[in-house]
């Protein structure tokens, strides 16, 4: 069997699922935001190792049947709507994630892309940054600083032609209203506000002309690149995902050899059997590397290019598996 | 009287305790202008900086010096709010609407606007049209209250606004609060002042220079599927052959019987002579045949040199158009 955690509104996963199915293999989908408030989790320490139950309303999965287990986009614990009290529901939440981060720790099988904690450790953009560097990538000179004199010099130092990067992107509220930041060309303007740095580390780097921006995802030893036309946009100059939608264009880019083969392995050096690159390709024909997410989405690479990723995802998890139908020996 | 040094900390504390949302900027205006009246000699002016994508306001207040010269301060206060979260986008920046989770881009609201919108005329050109009465009357006087109340029952009566309980409920329904519609009202009067001048002051050059635009001509015309038009054609008298195809008609048609001025007839018999007749050619999305019965030369009465100031400014506004720097963002 495979488990897979994600939340229920992850269209991506819905691809993969598809897949699975029709070659007959086994396949459960559960987001441990459902968690405790509708799922019952026991482990049990057996001779020296676990062997976890999860009970939902529909399956009772023992973690000795699963053979992988796809960790997408699963949301953190929830706490049940009658725990009212801010501070119990905090409680829950809390003991929940430390249990399910133990669970995913002792589950024996094999995790796909990696472990949750590896996911987070590689999503850091300082760990994947070096490590590519480490490869030979060409990657921009980074800054990452909370120091708001360091803005004026990375400026300066950039000439002018400065970009800004959010260390993560979080999701939160501005004023009421749910806002992001985006890949922003640093102007005058914004060094007038460096106080504010302080608060928050920011990524600071070299504007990098672009031809084209290249979103690289890599499943195993394969690799899919698909090409993003942002150039023909103001909206999309800085960000792709700025204003994302029609008006781009995307297509099949043919990734030279060697650059694929070293983008398989930054994805292994980093402990990952997924992961999307983005990097972009600049007038002169160099390629620079800007980061990688070991999660990051590849359901619209698929939708506008045909490459056919969720095909290798699907291949790629079921590798371990029978199909649960078979035909009966002679 | 205050010294300099003492002027400028006032100015730094006034900027720091403006309002930072966009909403706020008719307040911060007040208070600069409050502020100065009590510091004249500092002549002080505010740059409001809007930020796009966002509904923060940045500022910049420029002061004269003692020994001449300008002095730009800006401030941004402590507040505790991270670089990042400061200068985020909203998450709609680039929409125009949502109805249940389908979201339109600004790009495409454009798009679709431009491929529902009648063929003369387009959103498009209303938008430009708006940014070249913006600058035009930028130096205008600000309007009278009766230019005011002229604009505002013009608008009202267009929507079919008549009671004040219609009036705040599509106020509602476009999510337009009073005070943007006043100062709504208050362009449109100072655009319809700039308008009323353009037209009087060319429309008598332009009725001279366009003369055979403002005959009065009697016509007929005859919209429809070119191979009836071209039977009608073939006819001797024009008007007898239309008057046939109407008293014995099969298949459709659309008959026009008009005396008005050369301008408002369409464009093929415009300048057509009396007793010609014109087509069939290609109108819009069909075929026209039509014959001008009458014509006479035109005279500049009120009503000719009012339809020639209107024409005038519309030739004005195309001319404009033409020679203006336009740049769509989203497109």
């Amino acid at each position: 069997m495979i488990l897979i955690l994600s939340s229920e509104d992850d269209r991506s996963v819905d691809l993969v699922l598809r897949k699975l199915l029709e070659r007959g293999i086994e396949v459960y989908r559960w987001d441990p935001g459902d968690f405790p408030v509708s799922a019952r989790m026991t482990s049990r320490l057996v001779g020296g190792a676990w062997r976890h139950t999860l009970v939902t309303a529909d399956a009772e999965i023992d973690s000795a049947d699963v053979s992988a287990v796809w960790i997408r986009r699963p949301r953190d614990p929830r706490a049940a709507s009658d725990t009212m009290d801010p501070g119990y529901r905090r409680y829950v939440e809390r003991i929940g994630r430390i249990f399910l981060d133990g669970w995913e720790d002792t589950f024996e099988t094999r995790w796909f892309p990696a472990r949750l904690g590896v996911l987070i450790r590689t999503q850091s953009k300082l760990v994947n940054l070096a490590a590519a560097a480490k490869l030979g990538f060409t990657v921009p000179d980074t800054t990452v600083t909370n120091d708001p004199e360091g803005l004026a010099v990375a400026w300066s130092e950039a000439g002018g032609r400065l970009m800004a990067k959010e260390v993560e992107a979080l999701p939160y509220n501005f004023d009421g209203f749910g806002n992001a930041f985006y890949t922003t060309a640093v102007t005058r303007r914004h060094l007038t506000s460096r106080h504010r740095l302080v608060h928050a580390p920011v990524i600071l780097q070299p504007r990098v002309d672009k031809a084209v921006e290249l979103r690289i995802n890599v499943v195993g030893d394969q690799v899919f690149t698909a090409e993003i036309h942002s150039q023909g946009s103001r909206a999309t100059l800085d960000d792709f995902r700025h204003y994302e939608g029609t008006f781009t264009e995307y297509g099949v880019y043919d990734l030279p050899k060697d650059l694929e083969r070293r983008c398989v392995e930054l994805v292994r050096s980093l402990g990952l059997d997924f992961g999307c690159i983005d990097m972009i390709l600049t007038p002169e024909g160099e390629y620079v590397y800007l980061e990688l997410n070991p999660n990051g989405q590849w359901g619209w690479v698929e939708e506008v290019t045909g490459l056919p990723i969720s095909e290798a995802i699907a291949e790629r998890l079921a590798a371990d598996e029978r199909p649960a139908v078979q035909g009966v020996p002679a | 009287m205050t010294g300099y040094p003492e002027t400028l900390a006032a100015a730094v504390d006034l900027l720091r305790g403006l309002p930072r949302d966009r909403t706020g900027v008719p307040d911060a205006k007040r208070a600069v202008a409050a502020w100065r009246a009590a510091h004249p000699e500092s002549r002080a002016q505010l740059v409001p900086d809007i930020r796009p994508g966002t509904t923060t306001v940045d500022y910049d207040l420029l002061v004269d010096h003692p020994d001449g010269g300008t002095v730009a301060i800006t401030a941004s206060v402590e507040d505790g709010v991270p670089w990042t979260i400061d200068h985020s986008t909203h998450w709609a920046a680039s929409k125009v609407l949502s109805v249940d989770d389908e979201e339109i881009s600004v790009q495409t609201a454009l798009l679709t606007l431009r491929a529902h919108a009648e063929r003369d005329r387009t959103v498009h050109d209303d938008l430009i049209d708006h940014c070249i009465f913006q600058l035009e009357t930028a130096g205008e006087p600000e309007p009278s209250p009766e230019e005011l109340q002229r604009a505002s029952d013009d608008y009202r009566r267009r929507r079919g606004l008549y009671s004040r309980a219609a009036m705040s409920r599509w106020l509602e329904e476009v999510n337009l609060t009073p005070e943007a519609y006043q100062n709504h009202l208050y362009s449109v009067a100072r655009a319809n002042r700039f308008r009323d001048r353009v037209e009087r002051e060319s429309a008598r050059t332009y009725f001279d220079d366009h003369i055979r635009e403002f005959d009065q001509v009697s016509a007929v015309w005859v919209l429809g599927p070119e191979s009836g038009l071209a039977e009608l054609a073939g006819q001797d008298d024009p008007f007898s052959a239309v008057a046939a195809a109407v008293a014995d008609l099969s298949g459709e048609l659309t008959v026009q019987v008009a005396d008005r001025m050369a301008a408002e007839l369409p464009e093929p018999l415009r300048n057509a002579a009396e007793g010609s007749a014109v087509g069939p050619v290609p109108y819009r999305d069909t075929f026209l045949f039509g014959a001008v019965r009458r014509r006479r030369p035109a005279r500049p009465d009120a009503v000719a040199l009012a339809a020639a100031g209107r024409a005038a400014f519309t030739a004005y506004l195309a001319d404009r158009r033409a020679k203006a720097r336009i740049r769509w963002f989203w497109l």
